[in-house]
């Protein structure tokens, strides 16, 4: 069973994720809901869905974009007997930070936050094309923010922090103990193509079964914007398995 | 049993071609790395061993010995010139009389590919580039990582020792491959081509300044977005001949005016990643041709 677990929470981006973020990229897939306002309370939430999902059926790919790529490396680390795989989709939040550039791609929201414009603002900022933002996506991520409560900044960023830190900190010792593929889009304003890759040598560090791979002409939301090259590299990613 | 199925022949302009195919579908043909010449290792057919049948599964499988590798004919006249590998692959698919196929270059096949593409669009419906550094720019290092091998040359040890030394895990390395490099070294043809690049100096003459000067050429023609097919790169991780950094590089020159560009990086795994990881790289390949149909 392949599970997506989506990233853009309220508070932390001005657009709000949830299932719909998906569209058609993975149609057999279940997507599901994160819930929680500190990384690791967003990491149980994933765990008790799964275990919900997939009761009594095999393991699951995690299939996580953004801070879902996160969630879902941190449920293989922490529950390794749940998950066949783990792929990571633009994953800036499990990405290592550095002491990078202030990045003003999302500076500024016009207001109302979370309503329909403010939202079609941040998704087309976000992307390298703005095709893919049709009102399926702008419906979806306006029920979000309805039903979403905004994590605090300051609790959320702490919590990321040290998630993100144990990540790194297992990748170097134990490693993580499925196969893990790294998905970038190769024009997200929201980081660097050595962020991915950087994230790809932490997990290659212990993990035989690793891959990175970068979509052409794609923002952070690759799934989308190249849902074939997407669904190519992820079945081929699935059929390669060991 | 053998890896490849019987070997066919084939007139290419006067140049007695060796081949191997298997399947029905889409053609897919394979070049592989190396060239005429060299003593202490030898790439052939058989590089690409764990390819022909899986994928035959659902494609045209296609390998063929370029001119003067393998069991194909030396080039005519002394042409010991890279220009002379791609003219002779262009002609071997047309003597097949392929519909355009989907090109896989290995190494210095990865440049023989490219350059085939760009001068012949017709006979290209994709192009898959691995672990090329003779293609990507910047500095290669094949001489720093495999100079001077500890055996002498035209030994299994020496094979065994380039082999290993190009790939992440030296057990990928076996006695079968082994034998295949030194089928390859014995044949008398081979050997001739040997002396012309060694004894003769063609190697350091005409080879490699003639591979210079068109590489020159080829790096322009990417610049200017003249592949005008899909491409994708595969890159072995822990290659030390062809480094990480060049593939990026080189993905970043087709993506530039290539919407349908990808960079796939394959862990554990060195310069022959379609040996180390056969099923992550073969699922890759079949995927990718897949979405293109």
């Amino acid at each position: 069973m392949m599970v997506l677990v989506h990233g853009g929470v309220p508070g932390i981006t001005p657009y709000c994720s949830g299932p719909h973020i998906w569209g058609s990229s993975l149609e057999k897939a279940v997507a599901i809901e994160v819930s929680g306002l500190t990384v690791d309370a967003m990491t149980q939430s994933v765990r008790k869905a799964i275990v919900e999902k997939g009761a009594g059926k095999a393991r699951c790919h995690l299939v996580g974009h953004d801070l879902g790529g996160l969630l879902a490396l941190n449920v293989a680390i922490e529950s390794p007997e749940l998950v066949s795989a783990v792929t990571a989709v633009a994953s800036v939040a499990a990405a290592p930070t550095g002491d990078g550039l202030a990045d003003y791609t999302l500076a500024h929201p016009p207001k109302p936050l979370w309503s329909c414009e403010s939202q079609r603002w941040a998704l087309e900022r976000v992307s390298y094309s703005h095709h893919h933002i049709d009102s399926a996506l702008l419906d979806g991520c306006v029920a979000a923010a309805a039903r979403q409560q905004p994590v605090h900044a300051d609790e959320f960023v702490a919590s990321l922090m040290k998630s993100k830190s144990r990540l790194y900190e297992v990748c170097r010792t134990d490693g993580i103990k499925v196969p893990c593929q790294v998905i970038w889009g190769s024009h997200d304003p929201l980081t660097t193509f050595d962020h991915g890759l950087w994230l790809f040598r932490g997990i290659a560090q212990k993990q035989r079964a690793a891959q990175f791979h970068v979509i052409n002409r794609a923002g952070a939301l690759p799934f989308r914007e190249e849902p074939e090259a997407f669904r190519h590299v992820v079945s081929a990613f699935v059929e390669g398995l060991p | 049993m053998s890896p490849l199925p019987e070997g066919r022949w084939i007139d290419v302009d006067g140049i007695r071609t060796r081949y191997f195919e298997a399947g029905t579908g889409e053609p897919m043909v394979f070049i592989y790395g190396g060239n005429f010449g060299t003593g202490d290792s030898a790439s052939s057919a058989y590089t690409w061993s764990k390819q022909l049948a899986p994928l035959s599964e659902r494609f045209r499988a296609i390998v063929f010995d370029k001119v003067g590798q393998g069991e194909t004919d030396n080039p005519k006249n002394d042409d010991y010139t890279m220009a002379a590998v791609v003219r002779h692959a262009a002609a071997f698919l047309r003597a097949l009389k392929l519909p355009p196929a989907h090109l896989v270059g290995h190494s210095r096949g990865g440049y023989a590919a490219t350059r085939l593409t760009l001068e012949h669009h017709d006979l290209v419906k994709s192009l898959t580039v691995v672990n090329s550094g003779t293609l990507s720019p910047g500095v290669g290092t094949n001489e720093v990582v495999l100079a001077k091998p500890p055996h002498p040359a035209g030994t299994r040890e020496c094979a065994r020792w380039v082999y290993q030394n190009y790939s992440f895990d030296p057990n990928v390395v076996t006695e079968e491959w082994v034998d295949a490099v030194m089928l390859t070294l014995s044949l008398p043809k081979y050997q001739e081509s040997v002396r012309k690049m060694t004894l003769e100096k063609l190697g350091s003459k005409l080879f490699l300044p003639e591979l210079a000067r068109e590489k020159r050429e080829t790096l322009q023609w990417l610049d200017e977005g003249r592949l005008q097919r899909p491409v994708q790169v595969i890159w072995g991780f822990n290659d030390r001949t062809a480094v990480i950094d060049r593939g990026i590089e080189l993905y970043q020159m087709f993506a530039r005016h290539e919407r349908r560009a990808l960079f796939h990086v394959i862990n554990q795994s060195g310069h022959f990643p379609f040996r180390e990881h056969p099923g992550r790289f073969n699922a890759l390949l079949r995927r990718w041709i897949e979405s293109l149909q």
